[in-house]
């Protein structure tokens, strides 16, 4: 692989192209979930007036008043408006990965065995974040 | 210092910035619970959308990450619990590099080789960071903080910066991984080869930035930058440029921590992701019309206030 052009090379294009559209879909996403919240145009989970009146406690005191789930447990109230503001908050998180995968292929294509284990293995770190092994629960 | 209308209206801006910070928040705006009756949730939130807007104007003309800014300031100033800021804060700076980084990616700034190298032991370090910083008790991460802000404020003020520095030969890691690369100068009107050297230091050194982001919920812009600047030795556009793509991944990790334990309050993060953003483009437009060196002197000077405040809070006074 040539790295020396003032060009960037293909690796680095593919990210750029797949992280503007994903990036530009989140900011979309976390609008129109906050706008479904706040505007209660579905049935809410807890009130915005609990959470209002419980935002000074910690997050596991918050959880633990209000019975809120942890972890992915959230997938299956996803049609509660603030549940559907908080997944749209976490396809941010989500953003960086799909990147990654693009890009990933593309090392792989070229037979870039130093990057494509890399990258692989930094999908897979964010992947385990994302899973909830070591974050979900007090 | 401000020789411009806009440039009075910023001089007017963070002056009312130090008055909140000097001023007790209690009075000001309310730092400690506040019962939620006492005022509607929406007050709250149109505030937080608001002072984010400022935030991201301050944070542009300064030339510093906006996660540094909000966690401390808006810690100080508001009645969310540290958890829920830090939370914030993460996704605040998360939201910024994802949309600053593709153009980077495209003019060959951010080099993507040089970034997945020091961001896959960091994103491991920063998921470290969040699980340790949601497990301590609020005061020793107010006091922690606290210290890690004005160490920021002092690493802000005395780093030095080279705009291309000399770098005689490259370490054998970093060849072994391609690092190195060519963009164009505009302002020279020329193409700058670059290499890096003292690589494994630098991996060393993104282990304890990649924990410090995960546990105080900050950007780490003011540490990746003179890390890739200083101790790798790449040109200085380079270095801001891929800071901003290491901090997508980083902080990605530590997301996740602070999303699984519900400390990603949709009302606290979303109206602050939005008035930052907005605020960034704003500011981006003023950078020519203010003196961003006096800016960032007072923008040190805020960072100060905002650790002293909070280092007082982890002692409970």
């Amino acid at each position: 692989m040539n790295n020396n052009h003032a060009h960037p090379n293909n690796a680095q294009l593919v990210y750029a192209h797949v992280l503007h559209w994903v990036s530009t879909l989140g900011i979309v996403l976390v609008v129109f979930g906050f706008a479904v919240y706040v505007f209660e145009l579905l049935p809410l989970s807890v009130s915005i007036d609990d959470i209002a009146g419980n935002w000074h406690r910690s997050a596991a005191e918050l959880n633990h008043q209000f019975h809120l789930p942890t972890g992915w447990a959230w997938v299956s109230d996803i049609l509660k408006g603030d549940v559907l503001s908080f997944a749209s908050v976490a396809y941010l998180a989500a953003a960086t990965i799909v990147c990654l995968v693009a890009v990933t292929g593309v090392f792989f294509n070229e037979k870039n065995v130093i990057y494509s284990i890399i990258s692989i293995l930094q999908i897979l770190v964010l992947v385990f974040a994302a899973s909830g092994v070591i974050g979900s629960g007090h | 210092m401000f020789s411009t209308t806009s440039g009075k209206f910023f001089g007017s801006l963070m002056l009312f910035l130090s008055v909140l910070l000097v001023v007790s928040p209690q009075v000001v705006l309310g730092a400690e619970a506040v019962p939620a009756e006492s005022m509607v949730w929406w007050v709250w939130v149109l505030l937080l959308f608001v002072f984010s807007f400022f935030l991201g104007i301050v944070a542009i003309v300064a030339g510093v990450g906006g996660g540094v800014l909000y966690v401390p300031i808006v810690s100080s100033l508001f009645p969310f619990h540290l958890d829920f800021v830090r939370g914030a804060g993460l996704m605040v700076a998360l939201a910024g590099a994802l949309s600053a980084g593709s153009p980077l990616l495209k003019k060959g700034l951010a080099h993507l080789k040089l970034a997945l190298s020091m961001a896959l032991i960091g994103s491991v370090s920063s998921i470290f960071g969040a699980l340790v910083g949601l497990a301590l008790p609020a005061h020793i991460i107010q006091l922690a903080l606290g210290c890690t802000i004005v160490f920021i404020a002092i690493v802000m003020l005395r780093a030095r910066k080279s705009e291309f520095p000399e770098v005689t030969a490259s370490d054998k890691l970093s060849q072994v991984l391609h690092i190195q690369g060519i963009y164009y100068e505009e302002s020279l009107k020329k193409d700058i080869d670059w290499k890096i050297h003292r690589t494994p230091v630098g991996l060393v050194l993104f282990v304890v930035i990649g924990f410090m982001a995960g546990m105080f919920g900050l950007g780490a812009g003011w540490a990746n930058v003179p890390v890739f600047n200083l101790v790798l030795g790449a040109p200085l556009k380079v270095s801001v440029a891929t800071s901003v793509f290491v901090l997508s991944i980083n902080d990605t990790a530590a997301a996740w921590v602070y999303l699984h334990k519900g400390a990603v309050l949709p009302l606290i993060a979303v109206p602050s992701i939005a008035g930052m953003m907005l605020g960034t483009k704003i500011g981006a437009k003023l950078l020519t019309k203010v003196r961003t060196k006096s800016v960032r002197v007072i923008v040190i000077t805020l960072l100060l206030l905002a650790g002293v405040r909070a280092i007082f809070k982890g002692f409970g006074i």
